[in-house]
Formats: C-alpha cells, structure tokens, sequence
C-alpha cells in the first residue's frame, strides 16, 4: 500500500478529519488574502517613504 | 465565528438528537454533513460579495465617483477568493463522498462557469489602462454578470438531478437542505456561521476596499505632482 493511498483510506474510516481539511482550506484562503492586502498596505508605506 | 467552528467540530452526530448539543444523522453524509458549517457560507459569501459589487458598480454608473469602482472591484476580489473556496472545498469533499475530485455534477459545472464569468472580469480590468474606461466597462460587465449569479446558484442546481445536497435528484425532495434534513441545533448553529462568514467578510471587505482607496489617492497625488 502506497503512502497515498494509506492515506484515502484513513481519511474514508475517519471522515471527521475531511471537514478538518476543508476548514484548513479555507483558512488558507482567507490568510492569503490577507497576504495580499498586507501587500498592498507596504506599498503604500513605501511611497510615503519616497514621498519623505 | 470561533464558536461556530468548535460546535460544527465537537457536538457528537447521533440518530435520534436528544439534547441541544446532538446533531441529527443524515444517511450517506454521516460526519461529513459538518462541512456544512464551513462550506455553504463560502458560497454564500460569493453571493454577497458578488450582490455589494454590482451595488456598488451601479452607483459608480450613476454617480462617476471612482471610489464606487474601487469599492466594487474590492468586493468582487473577495467573491472571487470565497468563489475558488468553495470549489475546493467543494471538490475535496466530492473525493471522499462521489469518489472523484471533479464529475461536472450540475452544481460543478454552474460554480464553474461563475467562475469563468468572474475571472474575465479581471482580465478586462486588466487589459484596459484607460481608467475612466475601465471603471465603466467593468461596472457594466459587472451589472450584467451579477444576472447570472441567481441562476447559477440558487435555481440551476436545483432543477436539474444531481449528487449535491438538495437538487431534483434528492431523496426526501429538492430545496434547500436547511428545511428538511437539519434540526433545530443544527440550524442555529448553521445560521450563525452564516451570520459570522458575512461579518468578517464586511471586515475584509472595509480593509480591502480602504487600502485601495489609499493607493489609488497616493497614485492621482504624484500625478499631479
């Protein structure tokens, strides 16, 4: 058995930790975005800077 | 919203819900009817991003105010994140529940197209440097996209026989899963997700849309310098 599919079959006898990786998805997702906006937030700091 | 995530985690499944903290059992979903707590208001959420952004793009229409574009360029973004969010969220739970990540299920394929529709969006933005001539094109491509969101979501996969939850092809009767298949718990603690999911998207929303606005002053500032 590969290390995959050990793993498909865990995941089908406990399903609980399929919701657990749905959540972690969406978590990446949210925090992602936040990275982006966190981007745009140093640029603006860094036209202030050049502005000074 | 922490609340939301430990309940739709910890509170046991059991066939007959006695007690306030029992979810009912739903036959072929068993512990995998918890993503509906996390999944249903990323989808929810595309909606409601996707409705303020054509809000704000028919404003912009009326008013020629730039803000009103960046508003709804901000919000469609973040459509756009919960959109993609419930595709994979969608897809990883098909893998374990039809077997294969992607079968162009009807409510696949309607989330799909949404996509695509939304994503020309922001090839549009992108390909136009005019932006008095962007800000209107896109609002009305906005205005006219948002008619599809309706379709896609709520009435495509309903009329047709699918695998999802609550389409034609349902035991027990299409509509909304909300009405025949949850408890009471488990509608309260759903709707507060739902309530929870809108919250932080108004947050995101007010960071997202105040950064832009920031930039795009700072950008009209050294131009006119």
């Amino acid at each position: 058995m590969t290390f995959v599919e050990s793993i498909g079959s865990f995941l089908q006898q406990n399903s609980l930790y399929i919701v657990l990786i749905i959540v972690l998805v969406v978590w990446l997702g949210i925090f992602s975005y936040l990275a982006v906006l966190d981007n745009r937030l140093k640029r603006i700091e860094r036209n202030e800077e050049i502005e000074k | 919203m922490s609340f939301v995530i430990v309940a739709g985690f910890c509170f046991p499944i059991v066939p007959v819900p006695a007690h306030w903290y029992q979810f009912p059992l739903i036959p072929g979903l068993e512990e995998k009817a918890r993503i509906i707590f996390f999944h249903v208001p990323t989808a929810w959420l595309t909606v409601i991003a996707f409705f303020f952004s054509t809000y704000f793009s028919a404003k912009y229409l009326r008013n020629k105010d730039w803000q009103d574009d960046i508003k709804a360029y901000a919000s469609a973004q973040i459509g756009m994140v919960f959109c993609i969010l419930a595709t994979i969220t969608g897809s990883v739970w098909a893998k374990f529940n039809w077997g294969s990540f992607w079968n162009w299920d009807p409510r696949e394929t309607s989330i799909f197209a949404l996509l695509l529709i939304y994503g020309a969006l922001f090839a549009l933005r992108s390909a136009l440097d005019n932006e008095e001539k962007r800000a209107q094109l896109s609002a009305v491509y906005n205005l006219i996209s948002f008619i599809t969101v309706p379709f896609f979501i709520f009435i495509m996969p309903r009329i047709m026989t699918g695998l999802h939850p609550g389409s034609a092809g349902d035991e027990g009767g299409s509509g909304p899963i909300v009405n025949f298949k949850m408890n009471g718990n488990m509608r309260i603690i759903f709707f507060a997700s739902l309530i929870a999911f809108t919250i932080l998207y108004y947050w995101i929303y007010q960071i997202s849309s105040r950064t832009l606005i920031l930039i795009e002053k700072n950008n009209r500032k050294l131009i006119e310098e």
